[in-house]
């Protein structure tokens, strides 16, 4: 018994190390071996020619390689010399392959392999070697992108291949962009007529070659070519009035996300909430918590943190009115004191369950870059999206306010609670649901910044004060004050701050807002009647 | 998640401190070690591994002996981002406490605040980060990079191996990155750059909204010259700043940035997919393939319970502090502050690159210089390093009024600020 | 409340606002209590050898004033919230102004002490290339000037912001928020390095004030002490105000500012002179804890401060001034031993102590002393009448 089990693994062990022996035997006489092995030379001038070298060879694996190499992922054993392919390198326990034959090897560790190096130029290369491969391919979008990373990226050597794809080219949108890459090589090397295929050109590396032939020592290229940039500065000026707008709205959308469930809270409820921001953390550690639940598949985490952070910090919020908010009808002022200190036990217990460092929320593809509008107008996704969303969110809310019987009892309960309950509506049960409403949207509002900003225990702090600065200016308690409010300064923030810098136009923003509040003591949207004297 | 850890930990050190260290207990008191960092507030999110990463090595040498046979004992306090705080608990800890040793602060401020309480009751001062110079204390010593042991190399190398022309110097407003940028726009003019080729910026902490910044730091790198940005953003404000630029497209291969405050432990907290090729310069990196490096790694994530967690420069500059501090002890003799003053300078030990950190007379000590790519996998691969160590310097060459002065706390000049052109010893810090 | 104070004798020394406190009880004890805190403090810190268990070292003495600039900020916040009832959440501006300025007048002090020896120029000032001292910075060497600019520089800015404030009206929320932007936006200004002040390093490495050595155990006896005296006058002249016909006025405005405007009050005159008081004792606080504590920077103004400063008043009890004091003590000894005790978890003591009050104590502590004096009332109110 003792002696077959003994025996089996020994063969186990002999098969094992026979197919190890073969797969380096394999790796022996493999073509590819030596293309490795040049480029496992320490010098970086080496390694170009290296990578030039695996391109000639036309080998099929040729492209697989220099992806892993570009990512950092092809290594080498130290001990066998084998060259692997890293598959994930988290931790220190790395799967790999076998980067010649492409068989599964388990696990390496960390100590047992060293990384073939490679620095920002050869990525340069590798990119521009790549975008070449690519332009064969049939996608005509990954056509387009690999046209677009060969603009500046043109050699002598890809001028004839280059132009005899731009005829065979199907796709005009191709076909432009690899004229302009032609072009701007021919402005390189001083040709003046490339000048005019690149005068509508807003995109950097053309006016990159513009520049640089203006500064040239031929006067009449150099003429031609500050006409050309001029022509091309007035369309910039416009786009940039566009960015600035763009970016304007963005982080108004930012303000009026982190304020509008301060607005129900606080405004519509008169509870100072200083556990606002947490609540807002809450909802952003939503959705790092729901990306660990689905490694791997990041959208779908996102999308479905969106009702997961809404209830977390909905929940917590009507947590907090019931054993806390409650007891302290008719004493606003001490909800500022008790939600202070829920404030500072949300944080500390997030800095001691989670831990006291910024945690990683991945962005899904679909949500990553930015929507190309020209060369020179670019709209980042995730802001797009967390714009898109904060205007859905107001919606959503608006229309529980004014058209559900929620909405009906919250006014009814503000607005005269002694008469709405003679009319028999439970105003407790009111007060809770409003307090988990406007923790809820907080939630809403940590799920959309956790894709801009830190997700960390101090997450909550640094809006919290912008959000009351919003929620007052616009008028309390009116939803639609803290939209106008939220949008305009943002708007306000990013025009002033080219000129002004960051610091000063933030503060200039501050003492416009003290300024105003002496104009208009109740904010832009002053409540009427009777529930404005409270 | 791993909350549960420290606790048995702590119950079965507890255990064991009462079954087998008590006969030595009984016959000396423990050396008291004060940690100094902030576990709540702003500044935790940095410092709290800093706390551990000492606590682990004040563990890992009570279990190899101790020092001078008797046990190391942890004095652990939160001075909560607060920097009057810092320098109340700084007291607290040599006053009341009477700590033999502080290792502690992250933030230049809190080193200011501190710096007067240490010199005023002699005590012992271990700083881990990389800072602005300007300071010679005899009562500290400077463990992470001063600016000519960072800032400079990674300069140097933008310049002769990717041919940088243009540069933006953007920065969170505070001294830190003032002096650095200070520092590099005269060594840069120094080397031929234009005034219209630099572009120096400043945000307030934690500025989250980077847009009109990056479509700046965009627009002025398609001017034509190769553009790279240095980058002193510190802390939280880092998340949203790269956000930016990944989501504005700036390809590290086109506008590369190399930054100075961060490390693995904040690219931990970023998705760093879009970031690969970025660069960042330290005098230590978690990747740096060394066997001394992989014990202290394993020795980490054994110590923290996460496969995850990361290792960083600053906690590097503790290791070789606290190994620092525990030569010095050894061959004074004593724990006591003065002899172990005297003892540390010209203690050499190993650090986690492969080669020596040696304490200077100006309390800076020698570091290689790395310059790394970021990894999509929160990883950097260094891509150049200095050939030898560097010696930090105290008062930085490049600027007006500290040129003339040097720092050297033998005996018998101790003095911080001596100037070499008038043959004195500047006024202040404690001067003899 | 504090009508039913008013003392009804009437001695022809209850004609002076200022001395008319002293005949009120609960200021008889609060002054008493703080005189034997300091007398004792003091004894113990000198008589007894550094040893003995009942030694009050130099390092609680120094926390102790520390504690008391603290008690004083929150007599002023009290006084305008309490009973001129407007929430300021931006008076830590003040206390950190009357810093600031007590700040540069040390910094002055400094010489060419320096670690770059200039004898005009501080330290940071030579580090970022200044040429020359900025215009407000003229006068700073000069004790006096100083001292009057710790009150005039946070009086000034109450002025002016209460001025604008209360003419137009602002109250409620409205007005907290806005001193919230007031102490926010000042914190981003000295952040600013260009402002002057030494950025986010603030202004440190003090050596003496008015010729004694900072560092030396008497100094700090002797700041101690003053931060006494200074609350004990702080705490009279609020009272003095308080009892006085404007501190009725006060309370009206703050209980029915319309109903006082209806007979004749210009209430937002009333309501301008008690805020600039107010903001001058926080400026005085301010430039006690500097020396105190050693440093002084743009973090005094983050609004988290100014309100927990509130937090401090509330949990004391508002509108009853001596509770403001005891909320602050106690407050930030809690932090202390809490902060050193159980430094990963303190925050979770803290926040669970604000929570329980407030649910539990809606007078705070001091309402819980006066409760016990008013249910003892109560009973004999009920016996009486049937």
């Amino acid at each position: 018994m003792r002696i077959t089990r003994c025996l089996t693994l020994w063969l186990l062990l002999c098969a094992l190390m026979l197919a190890l022996l073969g797969s380096a035997q394999a790796q022996q006489d493999d073509p590819g071996k030596p293309l490795l092995e040049a480029l496992a030379s320490a010098s970086y001038a080496a390694k170009s020619d290296a990578i030039d070298a695996i391109v000639a060879s036309g080998d099929s694996r040729s492209r697989a390689w220099l992806e892993a190499l570009n990512d950092g992922k092809l290594q080498q054993n130290k001990q066998t010399g084998q060259f692997v392919v890293v598959l994930a390198n988290r931790g220190r326990n790395w799967p790999v392959e076998d980067a010649l034959s492409g068989e599964p090897l388990g696990e390496m560790s960390r100590r047992e392999l060293d990384r073939i190096g490679i620095n920002n130029a050869l990525r340069g290369q590798l990119r521009s070697t790549l975008a070449v491969l690519d332009l064969y391919v049939d996608n005509p979008d990954a056509r387009l992108q690999a046209a677009n990373d060969l603009l500046g990226q043109v050699d002598a050597g890809m001028v004839a291949p280059l132009e005899a794809v731009r005829d065979q080219e199907p796709s005009e949108a191709v076909q432009e962009r690899l004229t302009e890459a032609l072009a701007i090589y021919r402005l390189e090397q001083g040709d003046a007529q490339a000048i005019e295929a690149l005068s509508g050109s807003l995109h950097p590396e053309a006016r990159a070659a513009l520049n640089g032939a203006a500064a040239s020592d031929d006067p009449a290229l150099a003429a031609q070519a500050k006409k050309a940039l001029d022509g091309i500065e007035q369309t910039l000026k416009i786009n940039r009035g566009f960015e600035t707008l763009y970016f304007g709205l963005s982080l108004g959308s930012v303000l009026v996300l982190a304020a509008i469930g301060l607005a129900i809270t606080f405004g519509v409820m008169g509870v100072i909430n200083m556990a606002h921001g947490e609540l807002i953390m809450l909802g952003a550690y939503t959705s790092w918590g729901m990306q660990q639940l689905l490694p791997g598949q990041p959208g779908l985490a996102v999308i479905l943190s969106i009702p997961a952070g809404f209830l977390v910090a909905g929940l917590a919020g009507v947590a907090i009115e019931r054993c806390v908010i409650q007891f302290l009808k008719g004493r606003p002022l001490e909800t500022l004191l008790a939600t202070f200190g829920v404030s500072l036990i949300l944080q500390q217990l997030v800095r001691t369950l989670v831990s006291p460092l910024n945690r990683t929320v991945i962005t899904p593809e679909w949500m990553s870059g930015s929507l190309v509008i020209n060369d020179a107008l670019s709209l980042t996704l995730n802001r797009l999206y967390v714009l898109g969303f904060a205007l859905l969110v107001f919606a959503g809310l608006m229309l529980v306010m004014r058209r559900t019987r929620l909405g009906l009892e919250v006014r009814a309960v503000t607005q005269n609670r002694a008469m709405a309950r003679s009319m028999g509506i439970r105003a407790t049960r009111v007060d809770m649901l409003t307090f988990g409403l406007g923790a809820g949207v907080a939630g809403l509002a940590g799920v959309a910044l956790a894709q801009l900003t830190n997700v960390g225990p101090n997450l909550g702090q640094s809006y919290i004060i912008d959000s009351f600065m919003v929620v007052v200016f616009g008028g309390v308690g009116n939803l639609w004050g803290t939209l106008v409010a939220g949008m305009s300064l943002g708007v306000i923030n990013q025009v002033l701050e080219p000129w002004a810098g960051a610091v000063l136009a933030k503060i200039i923003v501050l003492v416009f807002i003290i300024l105003f509040i002496q104009k208009r003591p109740r904010g832009l949207f002053p409540q009427k009647g009777r529930a404005a004297e409270g | 998640m791993n909350t549960s850890t420290p606790f048995y930990r702590w119950l079965a050190a507890a255990l064991l401190s009462a079954g087998v260290t008590l006969p030595a207990q009984a016959q000396e008191d423990p050396i008291k070690v004060g940690i100094l960092h902030s576990l709540s507030g702003t500044m935790a999110i940095s410092e709290s591994t800093l706390k551990d990463t000492m606590l682990m090595l004040i563990e890992q040498q009570n279990a190899a002996g101790g020092l001078l046979g008797r046990q190391l004992e942890p004095v652990v306090v939160d001075p909560a981002s607060n920097w009057p705080l810092f320098a109340e608990k700084a007291r607290e800890l040599l006053a009341q406490e009477k700590v033999d040793v502080i290792f502690g602060n992250w933030t230049s401020v809190s080193r200011k605040s501190v710096l007067p309480v240490v010199e005023e009751l002699n005590g012992l001062l271990f700083y881990p980060v990389q800072y602005e110079g300007e300071e010679s204390s005899e009562n500290v010593f400077y463990t992470g990079a001063a600016p000519n042991q960072q800032a400079i190399p990674a300069v140097n190398y933008l310049m002769n191996n990717v041919g940088v022309e243009r540069w933006v110097l953007a920065g969170t407003d505070y001294v830190y990155p003032r002096t650095t940028n200070k520092i590099l726009e005269a060594y840069l003019k120094g080397h031929g750059v234009a005034d219209e080729d630099i572009m120096i910026n400043y945000t307030p902490f934690g500025h989250s909204d980077w847009q009109n910044i990056v479509s700046d730091i965009k627009r002025f790198g398609s001017e034509g010259k190769k553009t790279a940005v240095v980058s002193t953003i510190n802390g939280d404000a880092n998340v949203p700043f790269y956000r930016e630029l990944g989501n504005q497209g700036i390809d590290a291969a086109d506008i590369p940035v190399v930054a100075f405050s961060v490390g693995e432990q904040e690219l931990s907290g970023i998705d760093t997919a879009p970031l690969v090729g970025h660069l960042a310069a330290w005098n230590y990196f978690m990747s740096v393939d060394n066997d001394a490096n992989y014990d202290f790694i394993d020795a980490w994530i054994d110590y923290t319970g996460d496969e995850m967690s990361v290792t960083n420069d600053p906690m590097e500059a503790h290791y070789i502090g606290f190994n620092m501090w525990l030569e010095a002890v050894r061959k004074a003799g004593t724990p006591d502050v003065d002899a172990v003053k005297d003892a540390i300078i010209g203690v050499t030990v190993p650090n986690l690159t492969g080669g020596y950190a040696a304490m200077m007379p100006n309390h800076h000590i020698t570091k290689p210089v790395l310059i790394g790519e970021i990894q999509d996998n929160g990883q950097f691969s260094v891509v150049w390093e200095t050939p030898s160590t560097v010696a930090g310097d105290a008062w930085s060459d490049y600027l007006e009024g500290s040129r003339d002065l040097i720092s050297d706390w033998r005996k018998p000049m101790e003095c911080g600020n001596y100037n070499v052109v008038e043959a004195s010893c500047g006024g202040g810090v404690e001067a003899q | 409340m504090s009508l039913s104070n008013t003392p009804s004798s009437s001695s022809p020394l209850s004609n002076l606002w200022l001395t008319r406190p002293f005949s009120e009880r609960s200021t008889r004890i609060f002054l008493t209590v703080l005189a034997l805190a300091l007398a004792v403090v003091t004894v113990l810190h000198l008589a007894l050898p550094a040893g003995h268990p009942l030694h009050v070292s130099s390092y609680t003495v120094t926390l102790l004033g520390k504690y008391l600039c603290y008690a004083l900020l929150a007599v002023a916040v009290d006084l305008v919230w309490g009973y001129l009832g407007i929430l300021s959440l931006g008076h830590g501006a003040f206390f950190a102004l009357g810093g600031y300025a007590m700040g540069m007048y040390l910094m002055r002090q400094i010489g060419d002490r320096g670690v770059y020896g200039d004898p005009v120029l501080p330290d940071f000032m030579v580090f970022l290339n200044w040429d020359s001292l900025p215009w407000f910075w003229h006068g700073f060497d000069m004790a006096w000037f100083a001292f009057l600019m710790v009150m005039l520089a946070p009086g000034l800015l109450a002025l002016l912001f209460g001025f604008l404030a209360f003419r137009s009206r602002v109250t409620g929320v409205y007005l907290s928020i806005i001193t919230q932007a007031l102490t926010f936006a000042l914190m981003l200004a000295f952040f600013r390095n260009e402002m002057g002040f030494g950025g986010n390093n603030g202004l440190t490495d003090f050596r003496e004030l008015l010729g004694f050595d900072l560092r030396s155990d008497a100094t700090r006896l002797g700041l101690f002490l003053a931060s006494g005296v200074a609350l004990a006058l702080g705490y009279v002249v609020c009272r003095g105000i308080v009892g006085s016909k404007l501190g009725r006025v006060c309370v009206a405005s703050r209980d029915a500012e319309a109903r006082v405007r209806f007979l004749g009050y210009r209430v937002e005159r009333v309501q301008l002179c008690v805020f600039v008081v107010s903001a001058m004792l926080a400026g005085v606080a301010g430039s006690l804890y500097v020396p105190q504590v050693g440093i002084i920077n743009p973090s005094e103004f983050s609004p988290l401060f100014s309100i927990e400063v509130v937090v401090w008043v509330a949990l004391g009890g508002r509108g009853t001034l001596y509770g403001a004091v005891i909320g602050a003590i106690l407050v930030n000894y809690a932090k202390t031993v809490f902060t050193g005790v159980m430094p990963d978890a303190w925050l979770f003591a803290l926040g669970g102590l604000f929570v329980v009050v407030t649910v539990l104590l809606p007078k705070g502590i001091a309402g819980l002393m006066s409760r016990r004096r008013k249910a003892d009332s109560e009973t004999q109110l009920k016996e009486a009448t049937p």
